[in-house]
């Protein structure tokens, strides 16, 4: 099965992905992490540690340097380019905008879009952390689900409704981040109520969480916005009710 | 490389595309005593609160008599709301390409940046005028291409546009580094890196001066969201650069991004707004901006 997670920037799409991808793990799914943003930050919220995120080398990064050869297949760089993240859960950094003349963002190596229409996702599950905004998915993310976070704000729910107009091949489960009360679920519900809808309530711990540079698991496994998501990972691999 | 100017040309060997800067057209302007010329982009990661400073600002130097040009390349219209403005409900630059040989969109005949601004910008509160990428529509990414081509070229006209030379230029980014390699503020002589006190936000700013300074650039840092004593330390200790700017943590500023309105007709005296009210002093005094490059 293969995972997009999308929305505005800092709606929570990373903490979203790396808890997900953390506790499927856990419960003893194959789990390949894809950073698919231009500013990688997935490994902070897999529980690498922040300056070990931030030195991660990329694929395309890799392959002008040399440092690894190019491969014949999706899977021959997924294989050269994984490290492990806690748990077992294996990390592909897909592109880092880090250079001074970047070349062309389009043709300049493989795409994330490419990598996640290609990777095999029968046998595992493939977590696809994409960059903020509406293009990630428009430009032909290939997933079987959807995940679209929302915090309670109206720039954040128009661009959920644009990515949910844009993903609509996929099974879509619109995550309300952040959630404080009724009132921010009633703005979420009022322009994405068609869709399913996953809850994950404000939460000190993954606060505190982003502050330190942890993974949320990693500082409470039992608070109750990690517990929200561990939910939601069980319901991705449960069958899906799409009917 | 010389920064003796006020517009010291750190970008003009920018990214894929160099930027054609002509010297003297902005520098020969001469300025009101006091004034300072303004030409900022806010960079920094989503969420880190880059619309409301960039649209405060520009609400803020317009009240003060500047003409404010506001630039908001983000497909998706957040600077708008910050602004207090209407977004547009089709890209506004739609109309000002066609298609040349081999498919590239390029502004029409006639069409420079100073035109672009007059005709496809819109007005915004306080005679803010701003100009957008524009909408996504919501069936697709097919009719922002023209616009967003054409807004690249209108951005590398900017500097040597004389009609708009004493204007004031505050440009929004969408998130991460992307349009920041790619030179999508050829106009802009100041970085604003925004950063909240996480390790996420300060990275990207740490990646953002670096970026910044490879090309012998300075990045300013304004640390957002800063509830803690320590909080604007820890980002200058991440990120690398100090902070020039505090704003701290504010409800206001969630209550106007829940209702999506500007925080300067929100909830002007709150915290936040005077922080970023504060910024543009600093700025326009010099007391933070004076650019060293290396």
């Amino acid at each position: 099965m293969k995972i997009a997670v999308a929305g505005k920037g800092g709606a929570g799409k990373t903490t979203v992905s790396g808890t997900v991808a953390r506790q499927l793990s856990r419960a003893g799914h194959p789990v390949l992490a894809i950073d698919a943003d231009t500013n990688p930050m997935l490994g902070i919220s897999l529980g690498m540690g922040p300056e070990e995120t931030y030195r991660l080398l990329t694929v395309r990064q890799g392959l002008d340097d040399g440092t690894i050869e190019h491969q014949h297949s999706v899977e021959g760089l997924v294989e050269a380019f994984g490290v492990d993240a806690p748990d077992g859960v294996r990390l592909v950094v897909a592109m880092r905008e880090a250079r001074v003349d970047p070349g062309c963002v389009c043709c300049g190596g493989i795409t994330p879009q490419q990598m996640l229409g290609e990777l095999e996702g029968e046998r595992r599950t493939v977590v696809c952390d994409m960059e903020a905004g509406v293009g990630a998915i428009v430009r032909g993310g290939k997933a079987d689900i959807v995940l679209i976070v929302v915090e309670p704000s109206v720039k954040s729910i128009d661009v959920g409704i644009r990515v949910a107009a844009a993903a609509a091949e996929a099974e879509v489960i619109v995550v309300a981040n952040r959630i404080r009360g009724e009132a921010d679920l009633e703005a979420i519900r009022a322009e994405l109520g068609d869709h399913e809808l996953a809850v994950v309530p404000e939460d000190p711990t993954i606060a505190l969480a982003d502050v330190e540079g942890r993974a949320p698991i990693d500082v409470d496994p039992g608070a109750p916005g990690v517990g929200a998501l561990a939910r939601l990972a069980e319901r991705l691999v449960a069958q899906p009710v799409r009917g | 490389m010389s920064t003796a100017g006020p517009y010291p040309k750190f970008w003009a060997t920018v990214g894929s595309r160099p930027a054609r800067r002509r010297p003297g057209v902005v520098d020969d302007y001469e300025w009101p005593p006091g004034e300072r010329p303004l030409r900022i982009v806010v960079v920094g990661k989503g969420g880190a609160g880059k619309s409301v400073v960039a649209g405060t600002m520009a609400r803020i130097l317009a009240r003060r008599g500047r003409r404010v040009l506001a630039l908001d390349t983000d497909g998706v219209p957040g600077l708008a709301l910050s602004l207090g403005a209407t977004p547009p409900s089709t890209p506004p630059l739609v109309a000002a390409v066609d298609q040349a040989e081999g498919g590239c969109w390029r502004l029409k005949k006639g069409v420079g940046p100073v035109r672009a601004v007059q005709r496809f910008s819109t007005l915004a509160p306080d005679g803010v005028r701003v100009l957008e990428v524009g909408d996504h529509p919501v069936s697709g990414v097919a009719s922002v291409t023209p616009s967003a081509q054409a807004f690249y070229q209108v951005i590398h006209g900017l500097p040597e546009a004389r009609a708009l030379r004493a204007w004031t230029m505050i440009g929004d980014h969408p998130a991460g580094p992307r349009q920041t390699t790619h030179d999508w503020a050829s106009y802009a002589d100041t970085l604003l890196v925004v950063a909240e006190p996480t390790w996420k936000s300060a990275l990207t700013a740490r990646r953002l001066a670096e970026l910044a300074s490879a090309r012998g650039a300075a990045a300013l840092t304004v640390a957002t969201k800063v509830s803690s004593p320590g909080d604007a330390d820890r980002v200058t200790q991440i990120a690398g650069v100090p902070v020039v700017a505090t704003i701290p943590a504010d409800e206001a500023v969630r209550e106007s991004d829940r209702l999506g309105v500007a925080l300067i007709d929100h909830a002007p005296s709150c915290p936040a707004a005077r922080a970023i009210e504060q910024l543009v002093d600093d700025l326009v005094d010099g007391k933070v901006g004076q650019v060293t490059g290396p």
